[in-house]
């Protein structure tokens, strides 16, 4: 986002709270996520005026109405690309994705790909806990092989995706994963990805206590590793070995990958400025070009 | 009743220059101050295939395409095939020959005139140049100005250089040099210049990227579908210049999100698409009902299901338009009858959306969006153009306040004090999530009511005579221009017949409907689809008792068809 461009205000972390009761199960680890959410914009000063927070459908799809802020509650996997025209008409604010494993990677799957590709200036917090909470309790893309769920009593037959490989492909400007049960380091990368100018993906695994039985909150403490800290990430292959990580049984945690690129709003507005483009443009000149 | 108007059909391979010739001749008659109506068919493929370019030119308005051409002028054998059945006695055939890849046969009564195009193009060593000889033959045999076919093709010519400009003159000049050696034994002619009128002619695709640039458009995504394809161009190219944005999606689903999410953030947003395009769409088109999003569609219907027919004309979208979506999810349809209402229908639609806040759907149809016609040079200045309501500021914020009029002020994000949530869940006037009765009964009823008063505030459905009739016809979209040709031949046959032309298709003005049908004794409606689906809207939401006509084969329907339909239900 741009940053820059917004006034900065003085709020608590607390102070970003909305008025409606958050809705998750005890233990879920979307309040850790939240808190991050919370204290990256306390941090950032973002004026919540100046701000859009939208979702899809899910469990952490609830997270904009917990958040002061303006903010769209909408279909499920289409995040995304609402996301992506609210942003294109109000470029100077700050616009977050809140979304789910499902959410972003099975029905919005399709989207992931282009927001990343034209660096849309969002970012994208994906809740990844592996399962559909809300229908709940099914397999989800990023559920772990042969999982018994809902709807795979015998077993899931699919091999699960790694976001972080995904993202990296498609051409995200800014790569991080956390892990809800350490919210500070959530908030870091929160934080860092509402800095970032352009499209910015922020991983954060999440229990569920409720219906992904085996993805505990031991599990990934024991699952994720914090990135060396010699790590540049500016450096897309060695992000791509990091993020490879979990096939070796490990998930990186931290900052993968960052880099700079013009982003989608600034390509628009550099065609407008190529054919001279402006609010005031005789209409009559358009008109003119259709006589016979 | 004499013959005012004249149709040259011109047939051959895509790539032979078939539309472009049918783009001069065109231009060169609205350019002389006449009348036009062109329609055109290609196949689907990349490459070849038949490709169809009809002009039908009048001193006076066109309503249509016509019942079958005056002239036919064949470039190839497959083109004279797939025509012959309609070269009737009274039609002219120019055709290539002798040196084509055919030997044609002349049926009785056909006058014929062989055009050597082929070899005179081989002779003048550019096979590219059988359309110019075509059109210099076609400009001496039937009156088309050369004067103002001269001026178009320099016109069109000069960026690529004298040389080309030249020699394409000269090839043009080589076709009227043969005419000249034939005897013309036919009347046909293209009625005489006049003085040049304050026209743009503009193909119906193009005329509603027109109309969204005139109505104050900000943002547009899209994603390529036939035939809607050339919306999206028009605003992509014309847009940036009033520092607007179009952005191509990655599907349509997207393309209407995004559409959505702009439109939220204030901007007067539309996208245009095909069938298959508004399918995909539909759920979008329940949360923008549901949140109360302005969102506009312009849907270019084609022949489905499926991909169907995809290069084909057809009206069969409407009950996608009108229901399609998960729920109760209501919105405003319109359809377009001819090129003037793409332009204007076009603004209409913008500005609805945003006054009642909720989907809008523009019907246009295939035969329109490549059909180029004359209309009067819009001005700019004269459209009015609607925003949506906005919050004063004052006092607490509501994003579904319940009002008098059941519209809510809407409130752009980055406005102090506003902050709301635009949501897909049902919701109380704050926007919380909220399942009780009482409060889903009044979100309910607010945005079905408040889309009521539109059936008396858009214009009236124009009704096509007076007094009493043994039938009225009702027709909708590009079919009003058949059935306005049809009416007016038979009343002048001293046939007594209404005819009834909605472009709000809904809500349905259901008190004009029984109106109409109260006035005559038989109430018949073509239209271009297998269910006669305007016909069901108006058995289940009015008491009249329609006579469906559906025709369903890829093309318009002609005045002759609807003529004679109408003598057999009379």
């Amino acid at each position: 986002m741009s940053i820059a461009a917004l006034n900065k205000v003085e709020m608590k972390p607390k102070e970003y709270k909305s008025d409606v009761s958050v809705v998750w199960c005890p233990g879920c680890g979307h309040h850790g996520i939240l808190n991050g959410i919370y204290r990256a914009l306390s941090e950032l000063g973002i004026d919540p005026d100046n701000m859009m927070s939208i979702s899809g459908i899910g469990c952490s799809s609830r997270t904009p109405y917990f958040i002061k802020s303006y903010k769209m509650h909408t279909l499920h996997g289409r995040a995304g690309p609402v996301a992506t025209g609210a942003q294109l008409a109000q470029p100077d604010q700050c616009v977050m994705v809140t979304g789910g494993d499902g959410d972003g990677f099975s029905i919005g799957g399709g989207h992931m790909p282009h927001m990343a590709r034209k660096n849309v200036n969002l970012t994208y917090v994906l809740f990844d806990n592996g399962i559909y909470g809300l229908t709940k309790g099914q397999y989800s893309p990023t559920s772990r092989p042969e999982m018994t769920a809902y709807t795979t009593p015998y077993g899931g037959p699919d091999e699960p995706m790694n976001p972080l490989l995904y993202m990296l492909t498609y051409g995200a400007t800014y790569v991080a994963q956390g892990f809800a049960g350490k919210p500070k380091i959530c908030a870091e990368l929160i934080k860092g990805a509402l800095e970032h100018k352009g499209f910015s993906y922020v991983n954060i695994f999440s229990q569920c206590p409720s219906f992904n039985k085996i993805d505990t909150v031991q599990y990934y403490r024991d699952l994720v590793a914090e990135i060396p800290e010699d790590h540049d990430p500016g450096d897309f292959g060695s992000a791509m070995e990091i993020a490879r990580g979990l096939s070796e049984g490990k998930a990186p945690m931290g900052l993968l990958y960052q880099t700079s690129k013009p982003t989608l709003d600034e390509k628009l507005a550099e065609i407008v400025t190529k054919v001279g483009g402006h609010k005031d443009y005789d209409l009559n000149k358009i008109v003119d070009l259709y006589r016979p | 009743m004499a013959k005012k108007d004249l149709i040259i059909r011109i047939g051959g391979e895509g790539g032979e220059g078939v539309v472009s010739a049918g783009d001069f001749i065109a231009a060169a008659c609205a350019r002389a101050g006449l009348e036009v109506y062109t329609f055109k068919t290609f196949p689907a493929e990349i490459k070849g295939g038949y490709c169809m370019y009809q002009v039908r030119t009048s001193a006076e308005r066109v309503y249509n395409q016509g019942d079958t051409f005056d002239v036919f002028c064949a470039f190839n054998g497959e083109a004279y095939e797939l025509n012959k059945h309609l070269l009737i006695p009274g039609s002219v055939f120019v055709y290539d020959g002798p040196g084509g890849d055919f030997e044609p046969e002349i049926p009785e009564g056909v006058t014929a005139y062989p055009i050597p195009m082929t070899k005179t193009a081989q002779a003048l060593k550019s096979k590219r140049s059988k359309n110019m000889v075509a059109l210099g033959a076609l400009s001496t045999l039937f009156n088309i100005s050369e004067a103002t076919l001269k001026e178009v093709l320099t016109d069109k010519f000069k960026n690529k250089g004298e040389e080309i400009l030249n020699f394409n003159l000269g090839a043009f000049d080589e076709g009227k040099k043969l005419a000249e050696a034939i005897e013309k034994v036919d009347t046909f002619r293209v009625a005489d210049p006049k003085e040049p009128k304050d026209v743009i002619i503009i193909s119906g695709n193009d005329a509603c990227g027109m109309g969204a640039i005139l109505g104050g458009l900000d943002f547009f995504s899209a994603y390529p579908i036939t035939p809607a394809t050339e919306i999206a161009k028009f605003v992509a190219t014309h847009i940036p210049k009033k520092a607007g944005t179009l952005l191509q999606a990655e599907d349509e689903i997207a393309s209407i999100a995004q559409v959505m999410g702009a439109s939220y953030a204030g901007k007067k947003c539309m996208t245009a698409t095909s069938g298959p395009g508004l399918a995909l769409m539909a759920e979008l088109l329940g949360m923008s009902s549901m949140s109360e999003t302005p969102l506009m569609l312009v849907d270019v219907q084609r022949g489905g299901p499926s991909t169907g027919m995809p290069t084909k004309h057809e009206q069969s979208d409407l009950f996608l338009a009108i229901h399609g979506s998960h729920g109760d999810a209501e919105r405003i349809v319109l359809s377009v009858e001819d090129v003037n209402d793409c332009i204007n229908m076009t603004v209409e639609a913008l500005n609805l959306a945003e006054e009642y806040q909720c989907p809008v759907i523009l019907l246009s149809d295939g035969s329109l969006a490549f059909s180029t016609q004359t209309v009067p040079a819009p001005k700019p200045e004269n459209f009015t153009i609607v925003n949506r309501k906005k919050w004063d500021g004052q006092g607490e914020y509501k994003r579904y306040e319940l009002t008098d009029d059941n519209i809510s002020p809407m409130c752009d994000p980055g406005t102090p004090g506003g902050q709301h949530i635009a949501t897909g869940l049902e919701h109380t006037e704050k926007g919380a999530p909220c399942w009780d009765l009482h409060n889903r009964d009044l979100q309910m009823d607010k945005r079905f009511n408040k889309l009521r008063p539109v059936v008396n505030t858009y214009k009236p459905v124009e009704v096509d005579g007076e007094g009493e009739a043994d039938l009225g016809v009702i027709a909708w979209g590009s079919t009003i221009g058949v059935v306005r040709e049809a009416v007016d031949r038979m009343r002048a046959e001293g046939m007594k017949v209404k005819g009834f032309y909605p472009k709000l298709m809904w809500p349905m003005p259901v008190e004009q409907y029984e109106a109409f049908a109260k006035t005559c004794k038989k109430i018949l409606v073509p239209e271009v689809n297998y269910l006669g689906q305007l016909s069901h809207f108006i058995r289940a939401e009015t008491s009249i008792s329609p006579i469906s006509y559906p025709i369903c084969q890829g093309l318009p329907f002609t005045p002759a068809q609807v003529i004679e339909k109408s003598k057999e239900v009379i």
